[in-house]
């Protein structure tokens, strides 16, 4: 499970200065002490032994999300955290994440997430969906599992905010973190496994809640699913409770509490713990250090992982058929009806159910090409071309019919 | 090899025909019937896991070798991994669990079984833990 590097050279840590609460003197950084990634071979591990847990804080240099997740993934996979705990901090450019067996056609809106360059990525822990930003943090709390506690991570962070600004902060009966008015600053998920575990959560900064409202905005899509569904919330900035908080000192700040809190009992041991932990580091996310990296990253910037790895799901959506594509001796609406069966991100069947009228009117043709020419597509615009173009190869009697059957088509898979 | 679990030859390749469902200390048991092991997971880990939301699991026809991560149980926020207790290749999973995944806090043992696999290697069988020793272990702070 775990690789061994060849130790490379030391980053120096640029020093960060916070002011301590109680005694109003400045605290310097120590330089970053070199950490070994590998877990056999861990630099001092006697030490540690002796000395119990030690701790780290890793800071990821990439904003990009699926490198971020990709570099979670990789340290979920192959660090023994046994005598060394991490908290990994990590920001994103705009993203909207979605939990491990949630729908993003369901979640967030596709097209207009594509239409503004923000990346849509599904991550590997439970829970809903959730915006990121660069004025949204992200904490990675990774233990062994038999020491994994969300409590004890959550009340720590909510340590840091009393400490540095005073703000008062609960955690909620669903285990977030919520302000006086029980707004939400953060949302939390985990993933458990054996014998890694990670407590990861958001905490939102200073993130554009008008981009956040737009991305995640549901709407009623005729989806049918199992996947598990978000509960929306309302949300509140850090900012907004305080206007000093900003990013650079909050990192900081809960780092600074993360070191200074027992592994184990969850206490606070005062600034002089800190001294005995392996302080800062920043982390550059690449192959040359992560061995594997790229292809974890590959795989969860890959369609099949974000979209195909959807449960199953099928839409349906019903549309008023125009009067001129019914006979003249028609008088009431008809509707067409169109459901798609999706499996994997592909379009598993299609049932279009035709009104008798348009059916009956100069034979309608056009059903079995649809099917048929759907039918293992990805559920997508190009669907839609493939189908179009398979009807544009009928006879031209057929035309108006055929077009409005597209044009249909076309609505449910993009409105979603 | 336990009392309560015989081993018979037939026709030159053997079986274990155990009576008793076998553990691993990642808290998954399989009931072994000739070559099929029906995999679910123990009362101690639905308990702790809380309820579960949606089971994710491995499809029909994939290869699995003992220990893997084949899947995945999510409750309240976690999403726990499910591991592979004995080497194989799956079968059958029971689409009543994916339609109600309550089934598994419900009944773990019975209906909230998780997957069938076709063993390929019926030796690892003797690395599991029989129920009095899962048990056991369940009392030490191993697990």
């Amino acid at each position: 499970m775990a690789q061994n590097f060849v130790q490379g050279s030391i980053v120096k840590l640029q020093r960060i200065a916070i002011t301590g609460m109680k005694r109003n003197k400045p605290l310097a950084l120590s330089s970053m002490k070199f950490c070994n990634y590998s877990s056999s071979a861990q630099q001092g591990s006697e030490e540690a032994k002796v000395a119990g847990t030690v701790k780290s804080v890793f800071i990821s240099q990439s904003n990009d999300i699926f490198t971020n997740l990709a570099l979670e993934d990789w340290l979920y996979r192959n660090f023994d955290f046994t005598n060394h705990h991490i908290l990994l901090l990590w920001q994103n450019s705009p993203a909207v994440v979605i939990g491990r067996h949630q729908n993003p056609w369901l979640e967030a809106n596709t097209a207009v997430l594509s239409e503004h360059g923000i990346e849509i990525a599904r991550r590997n822990s439970g829970g809903g969906t959730v915006y990121h930003d660069r004025g949204n943090l992200n904490l990675t709390f990774f233990t062994p599992r038999e020491h994994y506690s969300r409590k004890n991570n959550l009340q720590l962070i909510c340590r840091a905010l009393l400490r540095e600004w005073g703000l008062k902060t609960e955690i909620s009966p669903r285990e977030d973190i919520v302000s006086g008015n029980y707004k939400q600053i953060s949302g939390t998920a985990a993933k458990l496994g054996r014998p890694n575990a990670y407590h990861h959560c958001t905490l939102l900064v200073d993130v554009d809640k008008v981009k956040l409202g737009h991305a995640l905005h549901k709407h009623n899509k005729g989806i049918k699913t199992n996947a598990t569904q978000s509960i929306p919330s309302p949300v509140m900035n850090l900012c907004d409770l305080n206007s000093h908080v900003k990013m650079e000192k909050l990192l900081a700040s809960i780092g600074w509490e993360y070191l200074r809190t027992d592994p184990y009992s969850a206490e606070d041991k005062g600034e002089d713990f800190i001294g005995k932990q392996r302080g800062f580091q920043f982390i550059n996310p690449t192959d040359q250090w992560f061995p594997g990296l790229e292809k974890l990253r590959a795989e969860f910037a890959s369609w099949g992982w974000r979209f195909g790895k959807s449960p199953k799901f099928n839409v349906t959506r019903t549309f008023r058929v125009p009067r001129e594509l019914l006979s003249k001796d028609e008088l009431t609406d008809q509707e067409l009806s169109i459901t798609i069966d999706v499996n994997k991100g592909v379009v598993e069947d299609v049932l279009l159910t035709v009104p008798p009228r348009l059916a009956a009117a100069k034979g309608f043709s056009g059903q079995a090409q649809v099917v048929t020419s759907l039918r293992g597509q990805q559920f997508s615009e190009e669907a839609i071309t493939m189908l179009q173009k398979a009807l544009s190869e009928l006879e031209s009697p057929e035309q108006t019919r055929n077009e409005f059957v597209v044009h249909c088509m076309r609505q449910v898979v993009t409105s979603i | 090899m336990t009392p309560s679990s015989f081993y018979h030859e037939n026709g030159g390749r053997k079986f274990f025909q155990n009576v008793e469902r076998m553990y691993t200390n990642k808290h998954e048991w399989i009931l072994i019937d000739g070559k099929t092991g029906t995999v679910g997971i123990s009362h101690y880990a639905q308990d702790a896991l809380g309820d579960v939301v949606y089971a994710q699991l491995p499809d029909v026809g994939t290869e699995v070798l003992k220990k893997d991560e084949c899947g995945a149980l999510e409750s309240v926020k976690a999403a726990s991994e499910l591991y592979c207790p004995l080497s194989g290749r799956v079968i059958e999973k029971n689409a009543a669990v994916e339609e109600t995944p309550a089934l598994i806090n419900q009944s773990c043992y019975e209906k909230g079984w998780l997957f069938k696999i076709e063993l390929t290697n019926p030796d690892e069988l003797k690395e599991l833990m029989t129920e009095s020793e899962y048990e056991n272990f369940l009392k030490t702070d191993a697990h």
